[in-house]
């Protein structure tokens, strides 16, 4: 049972609400947001544990929104998505912070499975704190 | 000068059009060999002709003016020489008839005592007498009884008494013998009119003296008188008492006085100096020279200088300087022209191998470029449907059951699979716009061919197709990416069995090029490739497979591997033979 809160950033509406919902629908909150301003707007109100977070939108670079998320707070866990399918893109936001990265189109099932160890990770980084 | 079009583009044709045009053509890199051997050839030859030339020119000129100034010193000297002996006989004459001797010489015993005396000194004289002032012979000595002779009718005695001398020409007259006459006039001191001396002389005397002044440096020398008769015996040129005859050559070969000016100070006097041809056909030269107060000219013949030895061996030398000037020249420039045509061709081919690759690599970076532009596209949508029939599928799984549920069900499956398919082809493009990073590692080529043979063995066995090895087994590890060359190995040797369908051979071999390279052929007996073919060959999505079979990434992707692990990839085929890749690898990659 994963109890992090979700946040999605995705400039495609579609995919960031469909995306959404199929997560609600297995028990997890979830917020969405279409663009880095909306995004850095919802991590103020919703505070998510974990971001889904797309390496490519048009008002700003998902590396730059990662590196904002985490300088706000550390604590939250950003899973890259990328259309590139590169290596090097998803490495090096790894090297910034990120936990991990997934491509497009994504499948869920593999998709839950990070989600499920980004939430472990965080539980664990709670009780050692 | 233009050279397009020109005649001179026609006989030195270089590169031509098609130098203008970029191409250029096996035959093109022929005629500009052939040019340059042509125009090099013009370059050496043209000065080594003019300064040959000229030598020519200028060594003939030294020898005849050389040739001239002899014969004219010779002439000069005999001239002097017969002149003195003439002038000496006048003067014994002249001194014999002293004018007061008249009375004593008319006596017959006094003038045979007299010509007693003189034949002794001169044993040519023929015959004395002395005639009146009325013409009648008076007293004679000699041979003829012509006392009471009237001589007053002949020209010559008309000549004596206006003249005071008379030197006849030579003449056989009564005697049948070549002689002369020298007659003195005389005034008698007390009478009027004038009485005359004349001897006869024997024509040999002249001979004599013109045979002592003859040298081996000239072909003949001899007297003619006016209308050029033979005084003398020529050696060579004629008869003695006849007409002496030379031909004028139609072509005399130097302007005589251009080499030999008039004010030069040679030719003092009359001389006259041509060139002329005998009935031999020899050239010779000739130059007459009048003898002073005679009827006589001095002839002094020479053959000119074209026979003579010092011409005949400059001629051999500079023949010999010339043509081994040539001979050289020409191996010279052939050696150099066949370099420089080579060396072009190289640099062309070299420029062509660098232009094509650059064409090649701008192209596949050009294409990767929308590849990755596409498949970013794709993806977008292609994770919406993804979603959205992942939520379908949710929605379902929460629904009971309903009518059609099923069909729906595998019409959903069908959408997710054709999702995968897509993703794949999309992750295809990415890869080929920008493979992964490479991952170096210690790699024994060898093993790594037989494994990526092993992928294939199945198929090459169902279809008759043997897989054969020549591997160097003194090839150790090289240093490369393990698993793109597998790729790249996969990919030719897919496309080999492919080629041949059915029943062929593939030869997997490999060898050392030197210490730092390796390089692989992958040879197979299949259909082979037109030359249109094996230059589109790397091109992306170019592929002679049937639609769906090939995606005509396979070798562009292959080509782009091998060049970011510091290889090459080649490609030699022939229709209806086979195919023959040659790849290169670094033994270690940077």
């Amino acid at each position: 049972m994963i109890e992090a809160k979700l946040l999605i950033i995705d400039d495609e509406v579609e995919f960031a609400s469909t995306l959404c919902q199929r997560l609600c629908l297995r028990g997890i909150e979830t917020a969405e947001a279409h663009s880095g301003a909306d995004g850095l707007v919802k991590i103020e109100e919703f505070k998510p544990d974990i971001v889904i977070l797309d390496l490519k939108m048009p008002d700003m670079n998902g590396l730059d929104m990662l590196a904002e998320i985490k300088g706000r707070d550390r604590k939250v866990e950003v899973i890259m998505l990328t259309g590139h399918g590169s290596t090097a893109s998803g490495i090096e936001a790894m090297e910034k912070g990120a936990f991990d990265y997934i491509m497009k189109p994504v499948d869920l099932g593999e998709l839950l499975n990070k989600i499920q160890q980004a939430d472990h990770k965080r539980s664990e980084t709670q009780h050692d704190n | 000068m233009k050279w397009k079009n020109g005649w001179l583009s026609r006989v030195l044709p270089l590169f031509g059009d098609n130098m203008a045009n970029n191409v250029v053509l096996e035959k093109d890199y022929a005629n500009f060999g052939r040019s340059l051997f042509i125009l090099l050839l013009i370059l050496v030859l043209t000065p080594l002709s003019i300064i040959s030339g000229l030598s020519h020119y200028q060594y003939k000129q030294l020898l005849q003016k050389e040739e001239l100034t002899q014969l004219v010193l010779d002439i000069e000297q005999a001239e002097s020489t017969i002149e003195r002996f003439v002038s000496k006989l006048q003067s014994i004459i002249r001194f014999v008839g002293s004018a007061d001797r008249y009375e004593e010489l008319l006596s017959p015993d006094k003038l045979e005592a007299l010509f007693a005396r003189l034949q002794r000194e001169y044993p040519d004289f023929a015959d004395i007498e002395i005639i009146d002032s009325q013409g009648k012979q008076k007293s004679y000595i000699g041979p003829y009884q012509l006392v009471g002779y009237d001589h007053t009718e002949q020209q010559w005695y008309q000549e004596v008494l206006s003249r005071g001398v008379y030197i006849s020409h030579v003449f056989s007259g009564y005697r049948q013998v070549p002689h002369f006459v020298i007659a003195v006039s005389r005034k008698h001191p007390d009478l009027e009119g004038s009485w005359v001396l004349r001897v006869t002389i024997d024509g040999r005397t002249l001979q004599r003296y013109v045979d002592t002044i003859s040298t081996t440096s000239v072909a003949d020398i001899y007297m003619i008188d006016a209308n050029s008769v033979a005084q003398t015996q020529p050696r060579k040129f004629g008869k003695l008492g006849q007409v002496s005859r030379f031909h004028v050559p139609q072509q005399v070969h130097y302007d005589l006085s251009k080499i030999f000016p008039k004010h030069d100070g040679i030719v003092q006097k009359d001389a006259m100096v041509s060139v002329r041809e005998t009935d031999q056909g020899q050239e010779v030269l000739r130059v007459v020279v009048a003898l002073k107060d005679t009827p006589w000219h001095l002839v002094m013949v020479k053959e000119v200088y074209t026979h003579g030895n010092a011409w005949f061996f400059f001629q051999l030398r500079l023949f010999f300087i010339l043509f081994s000037c040539i001979i050289i020249a020409v191996l010279v420039i052939l050696k150099l022209s066949t370099s420089i045509t080579s060396y072009i061709r190289e640099c062309d081919r070299k420029r062509e191998h660098f232009l094509a690759e650059a064409e090649n690599a701008s192209k596949l970076a050009s294409i990767g470029q929308l590849a990755a532009g596409v498949a970013h596209e794709i993806n977008n949508p292609l994770s919406i449907i993804n979603q959205k029939a992942g939520l379908v599928e949710d929605y379902f799984d929460m629904t009971g059951s309903f009518q059609y549920k099923e069909e729906m069900q595998d019409a959903l499956d069908g959408i997710q699979d054709s999702v995968l398919r897509c993703k794949t082809i999309t992750h295809r493009l990415l890869g080929f716009a920008r493979h992964t990073d490479v991952q170096t590692e210690e790699i024994e080529i060898n093993v790594l061919l037989r494994e990526v043979v092993a992928f294939l063995a199945k198929e090459a066995t169902y279809n008759q197709i043997s897989i054969d090895f020549d591997l160097d087994d003194t090839i150790h590890e090289i240093f490369s990416d393990r698993s793109q060359l597998q790729q790249v190995f996969l990919n030719i040797v897919n496309n080999a069995v492919d080629a041949i369908g059915k029943d062929g051979q593939i030869l997997l071999s490999s060898s050392k090029i030197d210490q730092d390279t390796i390089e692989v052929k992958i040879t197979d007996t299949g259909e082979g490739m037109s030359a249109d073919v094996q230059r589109r060959i790397f091109d992306p999505f170019f592929t002679t497979k049937e639609t769906g079979k090939g995606t005509g990434l396979g070798l562009s992707i292959s080509y782009g591997i091998l060049k970011k692990l510091g290889g090459t990839i080649k490609v030699q085929s022939e229709i209806g033979k086979g195919t023959i890749f040659v790849i290169t690898l670094p033994v270690k990659h940077d």
